[in-house]
Formats: C-alpha cells, structure tokens, sequence
C-alpha cells in the first residue's frame, strides 16, 4: 500500500511518498521538503509561511510522484497534518490535500504531527517502545505508549524548546538559515565557558521562557560598544562572548530535557530513549541523552535531519498505519487545529 | 525561487539500532565516609541512590541519599543542581521539624559530595497499609467476618491522621511535590528503648561487628521474631510520617493554593491506583485536611478545579 | 585517672574518640587558659556539659569535624577547634567557643580527643586528664546518655532559638502520638548543625 503525506503545520513543506509490505520494512518512495526562512532578526509569521506552503505544494507533490515511479492509481490514500501547528499554513496544506483526494478520488487521513514524529523514529531505527523526546520549535513533549496511546509523562509548561532557542537566535541575529538551531549548535560547539542560567524542571515538566529572558538580558552585555566594565564576564574577569552564551544556553536547556526524560524512564521502566522533531538533530544533545542512557544501561535512538525536522513522509507513514486499520478522515471532518495534543490518538495500530 | 530540496528515494531507512550497553554496571562508588563501607541498597531513582545503613552510633539506622554526579550535564551546573537541591530537601525537612511535622530528621549531609543522612523511619508506607487493607476487603466479600468494622474504624482513624499531617505540611507553607501512597509513612509504634542491636539492617562492616561484640549484643538476623511482625504488620496505629521531600517546596509568602491543590491530586491519583475500595478512604483524608487549618476550605475548592482538567494544562500541541 | 569513654563513629573506624565527663570541677579558669595559649599538650575540645543537649548532638559535631578534617575541608585549625566550631549554629567561631567551649565558671566538662596519631590511647587521655582537671570523674555508659546529664535545656533553646510559641506541640498533638519534645528538640538541632554553612 501506497500513501501519499503533506505537511506543512510550521515553516516547511514536505511532500513524502511512503509504501508499506506486510512483514517488510516500509520503503520510502520520495521525501521532498522545501523551507520557508525568514531574514535573520525575524522569526516566520503565518502568513507569509501559508503563502510559501500554497506556492510550492502543487510542484512538490508533481516532482514526488515522478521520482517515486508510481502512477496517481498506486496511491490508497491521502494523509495530512490535522495539527498541532500554525493556523494559516496548516489550512493552505490541508486544501491541497482535499483538492487532491477530490481530483483523484482518494480517501484522506488527518494524522497528529507529534504521532507522526513518534512512528516515523520508531520505524527508521528501530525502537520498539522507547521512552520519546519530542523536542521541535512547536512542541516539547516526553511520551511513552500505555494502553493505545502515547502519553504526554512531561512537557513544557510554556515555550517549546525549538521557541527558545530560535527567539535567542534572533536576539543574537544568527542566521535562519538552514535553520537556526542549527548555527546555535555550530556557534555553541566554539563555546569554552559555562554562564550561570536559570534552571527551570518541575517534576516531569519543564519551562523555557525564563531562562530565555534570563539569556536575553545577557545578551546585551555583549555588545562590542560598551564601556570594558560594563560588558559580560565570567567569573574569572574574561570577556563572554556569543558562543559562551549559546554554549551556556544549550548545556542548561538540554540537560532539563535529559533529566525530565530520565524521570520519565525511571517511572515506567524503561531502557530505551528516541529523539525525534527538529531539536533532535543537535548533536550535543544526542550526546548527552546517550550518556544519560548509557548509565542506565540503556540507549538512544535518533534520526537524521531527514526525518528529524517536519517532513512528509512521516505524515504518510503514520497516516498509513492508520488507515490500515480501517480509519480515514471524512472530507466534511478533513479539518485542521492549532490545539491537538498527542494523547488524544487512539493508536489501533500498536497492541 | 530554489530548487526544493531533494532526498533521494531510500529503499532501506532502517539504522543501525546504537550498539547495546552492559545492563549490569556496577553502583556509583560512594564518597567518603561510605566509600568503604557495606550499603544495604533500598532504591535507585532517576535522582539519588537511597541506602539504608547506621550513622553516628552504631545502633541508630538512617538512609543515605545519595545525588551521584551526572556525567552528561556541564559539571558547573551539576555541582550547582546537586548542592541546591539536597539543601533544599534538607532545608524544607528542618523546617517542617522546627514546626511539628512529623518528617524524618536530618542527621548529616556534604552538600558538595552529594550525600544526605536522614533519620530512619521504622514501618510501613500507606501504599503498603492499603494494599492490605483491599485485600482484606475482598476477604471480607467472601467470607463474611466481623472483625473488619473494627478494621475500617481504625482505617477511617489512620486516613484522618493522613489528612491531619498534609493540612499541617500546607499549614507551615510547604508542598511535597510528589504526594503519592510510597511517600507516606505509617510509623510503627514505638517499642522499649532497647539495647539490642537494632533489627533487619543492612550488612555490617567488621568494624562495627567488632564493636558490637565489644558490647555484648550480637545482630538480630530478621529470619526471627516472624510472629510479632505479622501482629505490626495488621496495626494501623502510630504516627503518620511524610518522607522524600525531593520535590518540595516551601514559600514565604502565601503558597499557592494551586500546589497544595496539585499535592492532593497526586494523593487522590494514588488512592484511586490502589483499589477501588479505596477511593471513598481519601473522602476521610479530605475531611480531616479540610478542618486542619484556615484555609484548607479554599484548597479543597480549587482541587475541584484541578480534577476537572487534570495536573496539567491544556495547551497548544 | 579519668574515667574515659572510647568510641568510633560508624563509618570511621580508624578514628577512635576519646570522651571524659566531668562534674564539680574546679580549675575551668586553669582549663581554658591552657587552651588560650595553645599549649600543645592541651589540645582538646573543653565544651561546657550543660550545652550538650544529647549523645547525638555531640557526636554529629564529632563526625562534622572529622569529615572536615579527613576532607580537607575545615574551617579551624584543629579537628578539636573544628567540633567545638561545628555545634554551633552560625559560622562565628569565637561565638562558637564562647557558647559550647568551658568558662571561667563552668563546673561541669565534657573533653574529646581525637586519636588521630597511634600514640593518643585511651590510657594516655585518661592519665593526663586525671593529672590535669580538678573534678570528679563521671562514669560513662554504652549509650552515652550521661553526657547529656547536665544539659541546660533553657540555654541550649536560646541558642538554638527555638522559642517556637508552642507550635511544635501543636504538631505532635494533630497526629495521634504524642512526640517526645526532647527529642523534636534534638532533631531540630541536628538539622541545623548539619546544614550550618550551607
């Protein structure tokens, strides 16, 4: 069976082509994405991001049916993100998505981007049932499957860590491009010295918008203009330069993550960690929650950028596995929400 | 605009799974002064490894909660995390003392190696006293006794103790943070002051044996004396104790009703996992709290609040 | 000879403590001159018996200073100066001597000596402690409850500030059992000295 998958709840498009053999691992057809960045200083804004979304869809999903070698009567159905995620970009997706399945007379599936995440990580590496991180620019989440659901053991009790670290990125006006997490991680890779910032965990729960303020405020102690005695130093009087402090931010942001998914192993049991969403592409942070795991006599699993950052085929993937036991999403239900959390899936396909 | 970003089609994702660890590492090497001595193991949280042994006398029993560094965070901030939050548990737990809540006292702790000594606790936890309890209720179903109305009597007794202690805790500004059944405990009556050795301990280092047969008294092995724990096991009398302040927290300034409110959820969330049977016990607990202290009516309300939605909030994904 | 009492605390088994109890003693003044001008042959922890409110409470003090000490981590010169320091609630150390240290008017003495060298024995603390304080030597059993014999509750609540306006009873009565205070009292105290300078 073949699936078509859309995604675009946040500032990329992905189009994936996902087919599924029973006893087989799935084999991906096609997996295109394109990126929607804002000038640097500037986060994207719903709008601008829809219009992106609306221009590049119809061209994705053409070149990724040509490269999967399939014809329109190969595809059994239409997945979709239903959400969460931005307002504007996830309806100029969801709209594509109905055309489609009108044109070709297709059955659609509206699939949770967080479960889409979560089944596409298990697939690729190979997890059975880890402990998940699920750590994006969205959403900050620690899951672990009970019962047909995946449940939300901690999260964020405001910003998403991907927020945070992008919002500092555009305090420090570093690039978007390719993302900024991603020259957060380079820039923190020449950090030598650790600033003190707050550390914000409550029991399996975690808040960031503190200690962005915190980091903001540093921030301005960097600035080349200031009197010598007024810029930021460390303790042992040396200049703290923007590397420092995105070093200082990913140490503090990332070990509240490992310590929050840590409990949240220890409380059910289990040996097993995967990363997934786009924050799970940090190094440093697969480093850490490796040597979390490792103490525990466990390991991590975590994907590349492929399928860490949004994509399509994770969409068709989970959508899939969802219509393969027996659920689709009516057109006159083929909505989209901002607000969709993880628990609220019932996953038939798992035991 | 840019080409779109291609992947290529892949025809086995599947990775390599990361090569797998020995699940038999052995425990963290204590810091001084334990390195060296034998520890009898209770558990091993995300957090601390909890160990059970003696401190300043031979004879007094203690915990030894221990924060091991975490080799995966900057050590800056390890030192820092580890050295605030055992001040804070042991701060929090000194202050309940100072106010007359039942807790285990602090008998020692190096901030800067991790290790905390806490008084121990002899008995059972409320998780323990109720699983029995539902068992014997189901008995009861079957066989029809008598003797459970004196049974509930007590029961309804220890639930109001329960409920008592928690007001106490909120009353003097602090919230556990981690309220379940474990967390409880029932302590047992205390017997004559004896000058036997104390009972079930830990393995004994041959220095304190040596010290010991000095003293004449000899370990008490807990294969003996089975009968008179059977008879403690059945008792719900003694003093209501709350233990691992890990999580706690304590405020100045009016504490907010949502915390407490949070602290009896989580209780409330822990009967209801017990049994049943059990859930109309924490309508006994609810009462006793809500004429512990001014306020406690308000707490109760806003508990309403937070059954409705849950511990947490809802909110975008 | 003075009747000593010798003990290990657990987990420091290669570190022997000397304690002697004394009662009517007479040459505090002598004592505490000897300790104001480091005579090394004097080196002791002289406390004032009525400040020791239990075993526990001196043997904590023992144990702070010990680790101190074997950590090298102290705050005095010596391990015995280190004890006398740990009882006390704050970081003063004069106010530490001051408080729990003999005085010219003290009648009553509790020494400690650490045997940090071989040749510190029982015997050798005994016989020069017999030589040296004008007292009567106190017996001391194998739970050490003698020494707090002549504890001074009142004085000992004043520096621990534990003038709490009864709300400790308040707690012992909500919870069926009635708690001994004393010994709410001790475990307040060795919190505090525990965690003093945290």
């Amino acid at each position: 069976m073949i699936a078509l998958g859309l995604e675009g709840s946040a500032n990329k498009i992905g189009i994936g082509i996902i087919s599924h053999s029973p006893s087989k691992p799935p084999v991906i057809l096609a997996n295109l994405r394109h990126t929607y960045n804002a000038p640097p200083g500037e986060g994207f804004l719903p709008k601008e991001t829809a219009l992106h979304h609306r221009a590049w869809v119809v061209r994705l999903i053409k070149q990724a049916i040509h490269q999967a070698h399939i014809t329109l009567a190969d595809i059994s159905c239409i997945c979709y993100t239903k959400g969460p995620g931005m307002g504007a970009p996830l309806q100029s997706v969801v709209l594509a998505a109905r055309t489609c399945a009108l044109l070709w007379d297709k059955p659609l599936v509206g699939v949770n981007h967080c479960v889409g995440h979560i089944e596409m990580g298990r697939s690729i590496t190979g997890a059975e049932n880890p402990v998940v991180l699920y750590v994006s620019g969205g959403n900050t989440q620690v899951i672990a499957y009970s019962a047909n659901r995946y449940r939300i053991f901690g999260e964020t009790l405001d910003i998403a860590i991907g927020n945070c670290i992008d919002r500092f990125a555009r305090t420090l006006l570093i690039p978007n491009d390719p993302f900024p997490g991603y020259n957060v991680e380079q820039l923190a890779k020449k950090g030598t010295h650790f600033v003190d910032l707050p550390y914000a965990v409550k029991g399996m729960d975690a808040s960031f918008s503190g200690i962005l303020a915190a980091a903001d405020v540093l921030a301005k102690g960097l600035d080349e203009s200031l009197p010598e005695d007024k810029r930021l130093k460390t303790e042992d009087g040396e200049l703290v330069t923007r590397a420092d402090l995105c070093f200082s931010l990913q140490e503090t942001i990332f070990a509240m993550l490992v310590e929050i998914t840590e409990r949240a192993m220890a409380h059910v049991g289990s040996k097993q960690v995967l990363v997934v969403g786009g924050v799970g592409s940090n190094e440093r942070l697969q480093q850490m929650m490796g040597i979390m795991a490792r103490d525990r006599g466990g390991s991590v699993f975590a994907t590349d950028e492929r399928f860490c950052i949004d994509n399509g085929i994770m969409i068709a993937h989970a959508g899939l596995l969802e219509f393969q036991t027996g659920v689709t999403t009516p057109l006159e239900e083929s909505t989209c929400t901002q607000r969709f959390r993880t628990d609220e899936v019932y996953v038939g396909w798992r035991d | 605009m840019a080409p779109a970003e291609t992947i290529e089609p892949t025809a086995a994702p599947l990775q390599a799974p990361p090569p797998p660890t020995d699940p038999e590492r052995p425990l963290h090497t204590l810091p001084p002064p334990f390195t060296e001595s034998h520890l009898e193991v209770l558990t091993q949280g995300a957090e601390a490894l909890v160990y059970k042994t003696v401190f300043l006398t031979p004879d007094t029993p203690c915990v030894v909660k221990y924060r091991p560094p975490k080799p995966y965070r900057h050590p800056i901030l390890d030192r820092r995390l580890t050295k605030a939050r055992l001040l804070a548990e042991a701060r929090v737990l000194v202050r309940c003392m100072r106010d007359g809540v039942a807790v285990p006292g602090v008998l020692g702790a190096d901030w800067e190696a991790g290790w905390l000594v806490l008084e121990w606790v002899e008995g059972r936890t409320v998780r323990k006293v109720l699983d029995g309890w539902a068992e014997r209720v189901v008995q009861k179903g079957k066989e029809g006794m008598d003797r459970v109305s004196e049974q509930d009597e007590a029961m309804l007794g220890l639930m109001q103790r329960v409920g008592r202690a928690v007001g106490k805790l909120h009353e003097i500004g602090v919230c556990h943070g981690d309220l379940t059944t474990s967390n409880l405990m029932l302590r047992t009556l205390e017997k004559q002051p004896t000058q036997e050795a104390p009972k079930s301990r830990g393995r004994l280092t041959t220095s304190e044996m040596r010290m010991m047969a000095e003293d004449g008294v000899f370990p008490d092995f807990p294969s003996v004396s089975r009968g008179k724990e059977q008879d403690e096991a059945e008792s719900l009398e003694g003093e209501i104790i709350l233990i691992d302040f890990g999580l706690a927290s304590h405020s100045t300034q009016n504490l907010q009703d949502e915390d407490r409110a949070v602290d009896l959820y989580v209780l409330e969330r822990a009967f209801a996992a017990t049994h049943p049977a059990a859930e109309p016990l924490f309508k006994e607990v609810l009462k006793a709290y809500g004429e512990s202290f001014k306020g406690a009516m308000a707490v109760l309300k806003r508990l309403e609040d937070v059954r409705l939605r849950g511990r947490k909030r809802s909110m975008l994904g | 000879m003075a009747s000593i009492y010798t003990l290990t605390i657990p987990h420091y088994p290669t570190h022997p403590i000397h304690i002697a109890l004394f009662r009517s003693v007479r040459n505090a003044a002598h004592l505490r001159a000897q300790l104001l001008s480091a005579n090394p042959s004097f080196d002791y922890a002289f406390l004032d018996a009525t400040t020791i409110l239990s075993y526990h409470q001196l043997l904590l003090a023992a144990q702070l200073a010990l680790h101190a000490h074997l950590t090298g981590r102290s705050k005095t010169r010596t391990p015995h100066s280190e004890l006398v320091f740990r009882l006390h609630p704050n970081n003063n150390i004069g106010e530490s001597y001051r408080k729990f240290g003999i005085n010219n008017a003290s009648s009553t003495l509790i020494a400690i000596k650490f045997s940090l060298d071989p040749e510190i024995t029982g015997e050798s603390v005994a016989r020069h402690l017999g030589e040296v304080v004008e007292g009567e030597s106190v017996d001391i059993g194998p739970n050490g409850e003698e020494l707090a014999m002549f504890a001074d509750v009142a004085k000992i609540r004043k520096i621990f500030k534990l003038n709490d306006g009864g709300k400790g009873k308040e707690g012992a009565a909500v919870n069926g059992e009635a708690r001994d205070e004393r010994k709410q009292m001790e475990s307040v105290i060795l919190g505090t000295i525990a965690l003093k300078g945290s």
